[in-house]
């Protein structure tokens, strides 16, 4: 009954807030170690991801409005430390940083086009997340997904006409995201391999054929010598909808998200996980199919990042590139973090990462910092939510 | 422990690693515009980091050159920039900030490049080493030298140094510039040299310093003597080459202070002066006309070398930097590197007698010469 | 040939090891630590820097495992204080690092620093074949041909490895006894951070003499990866983060000897191979884990 690892999820023992043998608090790793079946807590993050707006007092919306001051001005403080020993001005980066990222509707669209795709990864994250597992090859995932799109369209009349084509490339991308999962999922059931740790190795192997397409067989013949794959043309391509580049795919992550977010609340597959989640082995001792799920919730979970995948080729960057969607899949993950596997939140918490990814280039810029700081700042959010967030209600006692 | 010491001891630690880290660092350079209105704002995106002793720092010295040398002009940097979509934002940011001239330093921001130049028809785009193909703008043009002139002599060099007759280069990824240069050293040491050999190895990477390492022993087990490269962090491999008392032919820049002894020569870019030309150009209104408002070229032919021949090492004799002068005489009088009879991997013959490809077949190079060992796809 | 591919394996994979043996003793403790690649490239900074600093490579070594330490005690603080998810805190953690390498490494990539200098053992380094493969090496290669049975002594024949198991098999018992499987597990993190940092001090002042951001380039996810693939055995471990470099070398000697195998066919190799080898073991090895961690990797 010691459930002191409770807090690597699929701990099938833990209870709420007990304070175990071991002297740790079992954290209830949300939404994993739910009991099964149990009703949500209306105080606890779980009623938080269900979001019933009755059940919402003021006094939590006000608890829930200092909770995040607090979060992102810690954030704020910590980070300008790190600035200010660098010798950097905190004020000016952060400025720089904020008229980047939201400072303008331009900004404002940067920041939209750059939080699809990590949305994207985000929901290949939070389904296997639901059962309790960890998808971290998120990243191979879209990469696959990418290419999966352009299988589809180079088997289709340059002519077509745009909405059946980008829908066939939209399945092209999903069907190559899930076979790319099922891997890492087939070898979790089958062979018992950790999933976290082969979906990321995938990661690599993923990027070297995404190399290999762009510099052999797909390589653009009228490139000059650049290695890439042909631009997609019009057809192939979501239309754009807003300024310069922000382009019709973000619907389509929008609607992804939504979709999940009802089929995991509301429909009987959506609870199952849960409940495998909550508890493998009595789940199934329930008669539940448990490595079947398993493996669908990871498919499912490789084929939004597939999507997302297609979604950005076919959306921002229009051919393959080797440096394609580098480190999305992290970020990606992180982001299903934030927003605590629900897919309505995971919006929110890819809009919050990717407008710090986009203040990136201000910091670049402005303060002749390399951009790969912002990565403190994203890791600072994280660090606050995990650590002091919201879920902590709970256990609080 | 309590948790609040527990906290304490966090921060303290985070705080002694930042304190480690920054003991030393100077405070970093804030290029920051100001609001002078008569300052030509011009922007600069790298695609690696400023110091790398290569491509990027080459730039990045090249600008720092134009800005002193050109009245009225501020900068803006950026580094690290992937060739990816986001390079467009971040050439966006540039003129959001003031920018009016955009240098794209890389290979792979070309087409991000026009994309932006297409919405921004009062900024003034080049970019280094691309070739501009159907989409010419007004607003955009290209340049790059003719860097594989300077590496066939650093091959004549390093095929006359050599004693295994085996050259080594390492290289991240085959694209034409880098096939053109493999095969400019060939051809350079095999003109001195008919046994000379090169032989290739690719890291898949631009910078992974661990794999460099394992690249110089692997090219030393096979009596490699002399190792080039093209890469963009070059630090490790010619300190690797140097403590294994090989030969270094140097890329890009300057780093002959990191192998006193196996320094043989090198190519390296200056961009400072070509820079300057084109920043007063633009400033006097006239790119539109200008050679750079295109593909711009400059070689041994034309003059005005964005690259220069790095010193010359001790044990590269009299007698060897005559054989090179002669060899640039015959560039500037209207040779080339690659005149034929050329002849690939597989004996075939590309470039017949007394042919000459053009800079554009040059660049867009797409395979090796004979004697070199190494496989493209 | 295989001389070479040795000699590549024991120079790539020390760093590795490092990594690899902390965190072993980290999962063995009850805790999974995929900061592990931050931690690696804060001890690669840090020991560079006070390398270049201070001119003594050694304090640059001691700093980096502090340093490495340091990030890794954010991964504790999350885990075992505030009751985080392993996985998700472990990698927040390695973009911590990340970005305070990137933030802070800017000024001192190029620089140069006074490196860890191959030290020859007299009379062995002059063996044939085992000479160059085991003795012609860094001090810190062969301290970690040191650390691999160390750590094993350490995990089973000492009582302070017995309370680190214990902490990772049955915290209930340890308990009892009056410890705390938290304090172990505490200390267990550092240490495991320490010998990150450590990796990361050989990366960049002994086996490349270089820094660049993002140095690493996943070889602490590897080396987690690899505590898996070796059963949570150190042996077994520095078997396998040999062989991961060994696969790096491999694919560089076989280039260098012009065999026509696609290069990206090739740099996949080292990947590839972890990846099968982990499955084909992964059944075998999931009931030599720690008990804690089982039911993570068991689910």
């Amino acid at each position: 009954m010691t459930t002191t690892q409770a807090d690597l999820v699929p701990d099938p023992a833990g209870e709420p807030g007990a304070t175990t043998s071991s002297g740790l608090t079992v954290e209830t790793a949300e939404p994993a170690s739910e009991e099964p079946g149990a009703h949500w807590e209306p105080d606890g993050e779980a009623a938080e991801a269900d979001a019933e707006a009755a059940h919402w007092s003021e006094h939590h919306l006000l608890r829930a409005a200092v909770r995040w001051v607090l979060v992102i001005g810690s954030t704020i403080v910590i980070y300008s430390a790190f600035l200010l020993a660098k010798g950097a001005d905190p004020l000016a980066v952060l400025r720089s940083m904020w008229d980047t990222a939201l400072g303008n509707p331009d900004a404002i669209g940067e920041t939209l086009i750059r939080s699809t795709p990590l949305l994207m990864a985000a929901l290949a994250a939070a389904v296997p997340a639901r059962a309790g597992l960890f998808n971290l090859g998120g990243e191979g995932q879209l990469l696959m997904g990418a290419i999966g799109a352009f299988l589809v369209a180079n088997r289709l009349d340059a002519g077509a006409p745009s909405v059946p084509t980008l829908v066939l490339m939209g399945l092209g991308g999903a069907a190559m995201g899930f076979l790319w999962a099922a891997l890492p999922a087939l070898l979790k059931v089958v062979t018992r391999t950790n999933e976290a740790i082969s979906s990321l190795l995938l990661n690599y192997i993923a990027a070297l054929v995404v190399t290999w397409l762009c510099f052999e067989p797909w390589k653009d013949p009228t490139s000059l010598g650049q290695a890439y794959s042909r631009e997609l043309v019009d057809g192939e391509r979501f239309p754009v909808i807003w300024g310069a580049r922000v382009h019709a795919g973000i619907f389509v992550a929008l609607v992804a998200a939504v979709v999940l977010w009802w089929v995991l609340r509301s429909t009987t597959w959506g609870f199952k996980l849960r409940v495998v989640g909550g508890n493998s082995a009595a789940a199934r001792r329930a008669g539940l199919a448990v490595g079947g799920l398993s493996i669908a919730a990871i498919g499912l979970g490789g084929a939004l990042a597939g999507l997302g995948g297609m979604i950005e080729v076919a959306g921002t960057e229009g051919r393959l590139r080797p440096d394609l969607l580098v480190g999305i899949g992290f970020i990606g993950f992180l982001a299903s973090w934030l927003g605590r596997h629900d897919p309505l939140k995971a919006c929110l918490a890819a809009l919050l990462l990717g407008a710090i990814a986009v203040g990136g280039s201000g910091l670049r810029i402005t303060a002749g910092l390399s951009g790969g700081a912002v990565n403190i700042l994203m890791a600072l959010v994280l660090i606050t939510v995990l650590g002091w967030g919201p879920r902590r209600t709970r256990s609080a006692a | 422990m309590p948790r609040s010491l527990r906290v304490a001891a966090v921060v303290c630690g985070l705080a002694l690693l930042a304190g480690a880290c920054s003991s030393s660092s100077d405070s970093s350079s804030s290029d920051t515009t100001g609001g002078d209105d008569d300052a030509t704002t011009v922007g600069f995106i790298y695609v690696g980091p400023k110091d790398d002793f290569g491509y990027n720092q080459a730039a990045y010295e090249g600008s720092e050159a134009m800005a002193e040398t050109v009245d009225g002009v501020e900068l803006l940097q950026a580094e690290n920039v992937p060739e990816t979509a986001e390079s467009e934002q971040v050439m966006q940011d540039m003129i959001d900030q003031g920018a009016e001239i955009i240098f794209a330093t890389s290979y792979g921001h070309l087409e991000f490049a026009q994309n932006v130049a297409e919405r921004n028809p009062d900024v003034t785009f080049v970019h280094q080493g691309g070739l501009e193909g159907d989409n010419q703008l007004d607003n955009v043009g290209t340049y790059f030298g003719t860097v594989y002139e300077p590496v066939y002599l650093a091959g004549i060099a390093a095929g006359e140094s050599t004693e295994t007759d085996t050259l080594g280069y390492i290289y991240a990824f085959p694209i034409p510039q880098t096939l053109a240069n493999i095969n400019a050293f060939t051809l350079g040491a095999q003109s001195v040299n008919p046994d000379a050999e090169v032989i290739t190895i690719s890291t898949g990477s631009w910078c992974d310093p661990a794999v460099q390492a394992e690249a110089v022993a692997s090219l030393l087990d096979q009596d490699v003597d002399v190792i080039s490269q093209h890469q963009d962090c070059t630090k490790t491999i010619i300190e690797a080459t140097e403590a294994a008392g090989a030969m270094t032919v140097g890329y890009h820049y300057d780093a002959s202070e990191l192998a006193p002894e196996g320094w043989v020569t090198g190519s390296e870019w200056d961009w400072g002066p070509l820079y300057s030309d084109i920043v007063e150009t633009i400033q006097a209104g006239e790119f539109a006309e200008s050679d750079y408002n295109g593909d711009f070229r400059v070689g041994l032919q034309t003059g005005d070398n964005p690259f220069v021949q790095s010193p010359f090492g001790t044990m590269v004799s009299e007698e060897t930097i005559a054989l090179i002068e002669e060899a640039k005489q015959r560039f500037i009088d209207g040779g080339s590197p690659f005149e034929g009879v050329v002849k690939n991997q597989d004996g075939e013959v590309v470039y017949d007698e007394g042919e000459q490809p053009t800079y554009d077949e040059v660049e867009q190079m797409d395979f090796f010469v004979e004697g070199v060992t190494g496989t493209i796809g | 040939m295989l001389e070479s591919i040795l000699v590549g394996a024991v120079a790539g994979g020390t760093c590795m090891v490092y990594a690899g043996l902390g965190e072993v003793c980290t999962e063995r403790s009850g805790v999974i630590n995929l900061g592990t690649e931050g931690s690696m490239l804060c001890g690669a900074l840090t020991a560079y820097a006070i390398g270049i600093t201070t001119g003594n490579p050694w304090l640059g070594v001691v700093a980096g495992m502090l340093a490495g330490s340091a990030l890794s005690s954010v991964h504790a603080l999350l885990v075992l204080e505030r009751g985080a998810n392993q996985i998700a805190s472990g990698l927040v953690v390695t973009f911590l690092g990340l970005g305070v390498t990137a933030l802070f490494g800017q000024n001192y990539v190029g620089q140069g620093v006074v490196p860890l200098e191959t030290w020859d053992i007299p009379g062995l380094s002059e063996l044939p074949f085992l000479g160059p493969v085991l003795f012609q090496h860094d001090p810190l290669t062969y301290l970690a041909f040191a650390a691999v049975p160390l750590t094993s002594w350490v995990l089973w024949r000492t009582r302070a490895g017995l309370v680190l198991r214990a902490a990772g098999e049955a915290p209930e018992v340890l308990e009892i006894y009056g410890t705390s499987a938290r304090k172990v597990r505490w200390i267990t993190v550092l240490v495991g951070g320490a010998m990150s940092g450590l990796g990361g001090a050989q990366l960049s002042t002994a086996a490349t003499l270089n820094w660049s951001e993002g140095m690493t380039v996943g070889r602490g996810f590897v080396a987690v990866a690899l505590v898996i693939f070796a059963g949570w055995k150190p042996l077994n471990l520095a078997l396998g983060a040999y062989l991961f470099a060994g696969a790096i070398a491999f694919q560089l000697q076989l280039q260098a000897r012009g065999w026509e195998i696609s290069r990206y066919l090739l740099e996949a190799l080292p990947y590839l191979l972890v990846l099968v080898v982990l499955a084909l073991l992964s059944r075998r090895r999931i009931h030599g884990g720690p008990a804690t961690l089982e039911r993570v990797f068991d689910h």
